[in-house]
C-alpha cells in the first residue's frame, strides 16, 4: 500500500509541474504579452518599457525557471492590477470558492444517491425513468443559463433567496444547486449502476435469505458497497467544480477564485491567472489522488492487518 | 415437430439461419425511443441550419431600433411579423436563432471530428502498443485531465482573440482526452483478439492492421463518445461566448444571445430563455442519440 | 415424525426471450422433522429453483403456484413479504453454493453471524455472540474469538462454508435447505463438511433438504432421496431402496453412470444415458424422459402421474408403476 501511495505522489508532482509548464508556455506563447498588457493604444515604446519593465525579455526559460523557483515557495509574484501580492489575493479568495465546491457537492450527492438507490431498487419503472430523465436533462442545461434562469426564478421571481455577493450562507444556496446539479447525473448513474450490480451478487442473496429486512439489507449491505466508486468519483467532480466555478462565480458576484481568475483574464493580470490555473490543477490533482486512495482504502479486502 | 412433407435437401438448414446482425441492430435502434426522438430532434437542427437562409423570416443582422425587445407570439404584444421577438437591437430572434444553430453545430461536428482524430489516434496508439507508448500517453492525458479546461480555454481566447475559429482550434485542442480514453481502453482489450492475430499471421503490417481491422471494431464506442463531446463542445462554446471570448457579435450564437440579453432578463425573461432552452433540447438530442447507440450497440449492458 | 414441509404440485415459471420456461413443473414431496432429504439431480433440472421457491427467493419475473406449500402447518403462498421475512432465516434456513461470495466483503463475521439472530430474536450483542461463538466451534472453525473480528477473504473457502453452517443455525431452525453447499470446495473439504452438516443435524434434530447432482454424496448422507429430471420428481424412496430398487428408469440409468461403492462390480463398463434433456420452454409433450428411455413405451406420450410402488417409495412413471406383460411388449 505504501509503495503505491509514493508512487502515485511521484505521478502528482510530475503532473504539476508539466502543468506548470504549460499553462506558463501557453500564456507567453500565444500572444505578445507585453502588447497584451500595454494595451491597444499604446505606442511601440510603451510596449518595450513593459517589456522590460516585467522582464518579459528575458529568454523564456529563465522567466520559467525564475517563476517556478518563486512558486515553490508560494511567492507567485505581484498582480498587475492590484497592489497586494498573488498569494494575498488568492488567500482571500480561496476559501469562497472552496466553500461553494463544498456545498454543490454537497448538494449534488444527497440528491444523486437516493434517486439513484430508487432507480436501481424500481428499475424499469416510473422512478427509474423519471430519475434518468432529471439526469439527462440535467447534463443538458448549459450551467451559465440555469444559473441566471434560478435568479430569474427564485431572486427575482420568489425573491427567497439574495441576487449575488457572498454575505452570508443564502447567497450559497443558487451558485451551488447551479454548480452542482452538473455533477449530479454522473453521481446518479454511478449510484444506480452500482446498486444493480449489488444487488445481484450472492451475499445480498444471503441477507435476503437471513429474514433481513428489505430496509437493512438494502442500506447496510448493498449500499455499502455500491457506494465506493461514487465516493470516489464525487472527489473528482469535486475537482471539476473548482475549474467550473468562474462562469457561476461571475454570475452570482461572489468574489471567488473563479471570478478573480476571470477578472483577471479580462485585464490581462496574466500572475493571477497563471497563479490561479497552477492552484486549481493541484486541486484536482490532489483529488484525484483522494479519489484512489479512498477507493483503496474503503474496500476491505485491501485492508489486511 | 410433425412435417407433413419431406423438406428439400438443404431448405431446412436455410429456416434455421439468424437475421443477420446489422439487421437485428437496425431494429432495435428503430424501437429505442430514446434514440428516435434525439435523431429526429438533432435532424430537424440540422435541417433548419443548413435551411437558415431559407427559413429565416429577416436578415439576422437587420437592426431596427423602432423594433426592439418586442416579446414573441404568444404574448399580448407579440406579433406575426417576429414569431420569437425581438433583440435589444431589433434584430429577429428566430433568424438569429437559426443562424445560432448553424454556429453550434458547426463547432459541434467539427470539434468532434478534429478532437477525435487527436484522441483516437493517441489512445489506439497506446493501447495498442503499451508498453513506454502507453506510459507517455497516459501521463498526457493525466496532464490534459488536470487542467481546468473553462479557464485555459478562456485564457487563451483572451490573448489570441475570440472568434469561431479560434474557438474551434481550442476546443479541438482540449476536448480529445474522452477518445483517447476510451480507444485506448478498447485497443486494449482487442488487442489480443483472434482475428487481430490472424492479420498478424498473413503478414499484414501495423497500420494495415490498426486501421482496417482494429478501427472498424472501435466504431461504435467513438460513435457514442463523439456525440458526447459534441454536446460538450456546443456547451463549451456557449459559455466562452457568453462570457464575451467565444463568437464576437454579430455572428448570432446561442450563448452570446443569452450574454446580450441578460441585461433585460428580469423583465424581459424570454431573450434568455428561448436560446437557453433552444441548447438545452440541442444537447439533450445529442446526449439521446449518444446513449441510444451505447444502449443498442451492446443491450444488455456489456461495456 | 410429522411432516414439517409439505409440497404439492409446486410450478415456477420463468417468462424468456424465447418463451415461458417451465423450470418446475409440478413436483410433489416432503419433508419430515428431523429428516435429511437429497434432492438430486443434473444441472438445469429446476432443483435450484424449487429451494428458491421454499424460501420466497425467486426473481421478481418468476411466478411460482402450488397445490399445498406447507412448512409446519403455515401456508406459504399466504405469506407476505414481511411474513417470509420472519420465517427466513428463523424457522427456515439456506446455504448457497458459493462460499467466497455469499458473505458480505465489508463486513466482519462477527457481524453478520450475530445480525443473523438479532434480526429475529430481542438478544444482546454479548449474547448473541456467545451463540455466534458456540456455533463456530461446533462447526470446526479453529480460533473462532479471532474469527468473529475477521473479514470473510480472510478465510478459506472451507472456513467460509463452515461460518454459513453456523450462520443457519444462529436461530435454531427447523429446516435448512442446502444448495449443493460443497460442490465448489476441494475434494477433500467436501468430505469434512459432508460429516459435518449430518452431524449437526442429528445433533440440532434440524430437517435439511440437501440439494446435489452426485449420488455419492446422496450415498452418505441421505435419508430419503428425491430424483429430478426436467423440472419434475421422478422418483423418491429412502435412501436405501432407491439404491437397491431403483424404478424410475432415469434413476436406473444414473446409478448405472457411475460407480457406487459396494454395488458396481469391479471390470464392469459404466453406461451414459444417450440423447439430451428435453427444452423446458413451452409446453412438454408426455414422459419428458421419454426420448432418452430404453423402456419407452406407446403409454408415455401420456404425462405419466405419480404413483406409489412401495410404501414410502413413489415413480413417475408408467412402466415401473405398471410392469409391461408380455402381450403389451410388441
Amino acid at each position: 500500500m505504501l509503495t503505491y501511495i509514493l508512487r502515485r505522489l511521484a505521478v502528482a508532482l510530475a503532473v504539476m509541474l508539466t502543468v506548470a509548464v504549460v499553462s506558463f508556455l501557453l500564456l507567453h506563447l500565444s500572444g505578445d504579452l507585453a502588447t497584451a498588457i500595454a494595451g491597444p493604444e499604446s505606442s511601440a515604446a510603451d510596449v518595450e518599457k513593459i517589456r522590460v519593465q516585467y522582464g518579459l525579455d528575458r529568454p523564456m526559460v529563465t522567466q520559467f525557471f525564475e517563476w517556478l523557483g518563486s512558486a515553490l515557495q508560494l511567492d507567485f509574484g505581484r498582480s498587475f492590477y492590484f497592489q497586494n501580492t498573488v498569494m494575498e489575493l488568492v488567500g482571500e479568495r480561496l476559501p469562497i470558492t472552496l466553500k461553494l465546491g463544498a456545498m454543490s457537492l454537497l448538494l449534488a450527492v444527497a440528491v444523486a444517491i437516493p434517486l439513484g438507490v430508487a432507480a436501481a431498487l424500481y428499475r424499469d419503472t416510473w422512478v427509474d425513468r423519471l430519475a434518468l430523465l432529471v439526469a439527462t436533462i440535467g447534463q443538458a442545461m448549459p450551467n451559465f443559463w440555469f444559473a441566471l434562469a434560478l435568479i430569474v426564478v427564485f431572486s427575482v421571481g420568489l425573491k427567497w433567496l439574495p441576487v449575488a455577493g457572498n454575505a452570508s450562507w443564502q447567497n450559497f444556496v443558487l451558485p451551488a444547486v447551479a454548480l452542482g446539479y452538473y455533477a449530479m447525473p454522473s453521481l446518479m448513474r454511478l449510484t444506480r449502476a452500482g446498486m444493480l450490480d449489488v444487488m445481484g451478487s450472492d451475499y445480498i442473496r444471503t441477507a435476503r435469505a437471513k429474514g433481513l429486512s428489505p430496509a437493512r439489507v438494502v442500506f447496510k449491505h448493498a449500499l455499502r458497497n455500491a457506494i465506493i466508486p461514487v465516493v470516489a468519483l464525487a472527489a473528482v467532480e469535486l475537482g471539476f467544480m473548482l475549474g467550473g466555478s468562474v462562469v457561476i462565480e461571475s454570475v452570482y458576484s461572489l468574489q471567488g477564485l473563479g471570478q478573480l481568475a476571470w477578472d483577471s483574464i479580462a485585464r490581462n493580470d496574466y500572475p493571477v491567472v497563471q497563479a490561479v490555473v497552477l492552484i486549481i490543477a493541484t486541486f484536482y490533482i490532489a483529488l484525484t489522488f483522494v479519489a484512489d486512495v479512498l477507493n483503496a482504502a474503503l474496500d476491505p479486502r485491501m485492508r489486511t492487518r | 415437430m410433425t412435417t407433413t412433407s419431406l423438406p428439400l435437401p438443404g431448405t431446412a438448414a436455410l429456416a434455421a439461419l439468424p437475421v443477420p446482425a446489422w439487421r437485428r441492430t437496425l431494429r432495435r435502434a428503430a424501437g429505442h425511443r430514446g434514440l428516435l426522438i434525439g435523431s429526429i430532434v438533432l435532424g430537424l437542427a440540422v435541417l433548419a441550419a443548413v435551411l437558415a437562409p431559407w427559413l429565416a423570416p429577416h436578415d439576422p443582422f437587420a437592426q431596427d431600433v423602432t423594433q426592439r425587445l418586442i416579446p414573441p407570439v404568444w404574448h399580448e404584444r407579440g406579433t406575426w411579423e417576429h414569431v420569437l421577438g425581438t433583440d435589444k437591437l431589433g434584430r429577429d430572434y428566430l433568424s438569429r436563432l437559426l443562424y445560432g444553430a448553424r454556429v453550434s453545430l458547426v463547432i459541434g461536428f467539427v470539434t468532434a471530428l478534429v478532437a477525435g482524430l487527436i484522441g483516437t489516434t493517441l489512445g489506439v496508439l497506446a493501447g495498442y502498443f503499451g508498453g513506454r507508448v502507453d506510459a507517455v500517453v497516459s501521463y498526457v492525458i493525466t496532464c490534459r485531465l488536470a487542467m481546468p479546461v473553462v479557464l485555459v480555454a478562456l485564457a487563451m481566447a483572451s490573448l489570441v482573440g475570440g472568434s469561431l475559429k479560434v474557438v474551434i482550434v481550442l476546443l479541438s485542442l482540449l476536448l480529445w482526452d474522452r477518445f483517447a480514453i476510451v480507444t485506448r481502453s478498447a485497443t486494449q482489450q482487442l488487442r489480443d483478439a483472434e482475428f487481430i492475430a490472424a492479420a498478424k499471421s498473413l503478414g499484414a503490417s501495423t497500420p494495415y492492421i490498426l486501421v482496417r481491422e482494429l478501427l472498424p471494431n472501435l466504431m461504435g464506442a467513438l460513435t457514442v463518445v463523439a456525440t458526447l463531446e459534441m454536446a460538450h463542445a456546443i456547451l463549451l462554446e456557449s459559455t466562452l461566448s457568453f462570457l464575451g471570448l467565444g463568437v464576437q457579435p454579430p455572428t448570432p450564437s446561442w450563448g452570446l444571445m443569452v450574454a446580450e440579453g441578460k441585461a433585460y432578463m428580469f423583465f424581459q425573461p424570454w431573450v434568455i430563455m428561448i436560446p437557453g432552452v433552444v441548447l438545452a433540447v440541442l444537447v439533450l438530442a445529442i446526449n439521446l442519440v449518444g446513449d441510444g447507440i451505447r444502449d443498442v450497440a451492446a443491450p444488455d449492458g456489456r461495456h | 415424525m410429522s411432516i414439517l414441509l409439505d409440497v404439492k404440485n409446486l410450478r415456477v415459471d420463468l417468462p424468456t426471450e424465447r418463451g415461458m420456461l417451465h423450470a418446475v413443473r409440478g413436483i410433489d414431496f416432503q419433508v419430515r422433522r428431523g429428516e435429511m432429504l437429497c434432492l438430486v439431480g443434473e444441472s438445469g433440472c429446476g432443483k435450484s429453483m424449487t429451494s428458491l421457491a421454499l424460501m420466497g427467493l425467486l426473481p421478481a419475473r418468476a411466478r411460482r403456484s402450488a397445490d399445498r406449500l406447507q412448512f409446519d402447518g403455515l401456508d406459504l403462498q399466504a405469506q407476505d413479504e414481511r411474513g417470509m421475512s420472519r420465517l427466513r432465516g428463523a424457522r427456515m434456513s439456506m446455504i448457497f453454493q458459493e462460499p467466497m461470495t455469499s458473505l458480505n466483503p465489508s463486513y466482519t463475521l462477527g457481524d453478520q453471524l450475530c445480525e443473523a439472530l438479532r434480526a429475529h430474536r430481542k438478544v444482546t450483542a454479548a449474547e448473541a455472540r456467545e451463540r455466534a461463538l458456540y456455533l463456530l466451534e461446533r462447526a470446526g472453525v479453529p480460533q473462532a474469538a479471532d474469527r468473529l473480528r475477521q473479514y470473510p477473504h480472510q478465510l478459506s473457502g472451507g472456513l467460509r462454508q463452515r461460518v454459513m453452517i453456523a450462520m443457519a443455525l444462529m436461530c435454531g431452525p427447523d429446516l435448512i435447505i442446502a444448495d449443493e453447499p460443497t460442490t465448489a470446495l476441494d475434494v477433500t473439504i467436501q468430505a469434512q463438511i459432508l460429516r459435518l452438516i449430518r452431524e449437526l443435524q442429528q445433533e440440532f434434530g434440524t430437517a435439511v433438504v440437501f440439494i446435489t447432482h452426485d449420488l455419492g454424496v446422496v450415498a452418505r448422507i441421505a435419508d430419503r432421496v428425491a430424483v429430478m429430471y426436467a423440472g419434475e420428481v421422478v422418483e423418491t424412496a429412502p435412501v436405501d431402496q432407491l439404491f437397491d430398487q431403483p424404478s424410475h428408469p432415469y434413476t436406473q440409468g444414473l446409478l448405472r453412470c457411475i460407480p457406487v461403492r459396494g454395488k458396481t462390480l469391479p471390470g464392469s463398463r459404466l453406461q451414459a444415458i444417450p440423447g439430451v434433456v428435453p427444452s423446458l420452454v413451452g409446453e412438454v409433450q408426455g414422459c419428458a424422459f421419454a426420448n432418452r428411455c430404453s423402456q419407452v413405451r406407446p403409454a408415455c406420450s401420456v404425462a405419466p402421474p405419480f404413483a406409489e410402488v412401495a410404501p414410502g417409495h413413489a415413480v413417475r412413471c408408467v412402466t415401473a408403476a405398471h410392469p409391461a406383460t408380455l402381450a403389451e411388449v410388441a
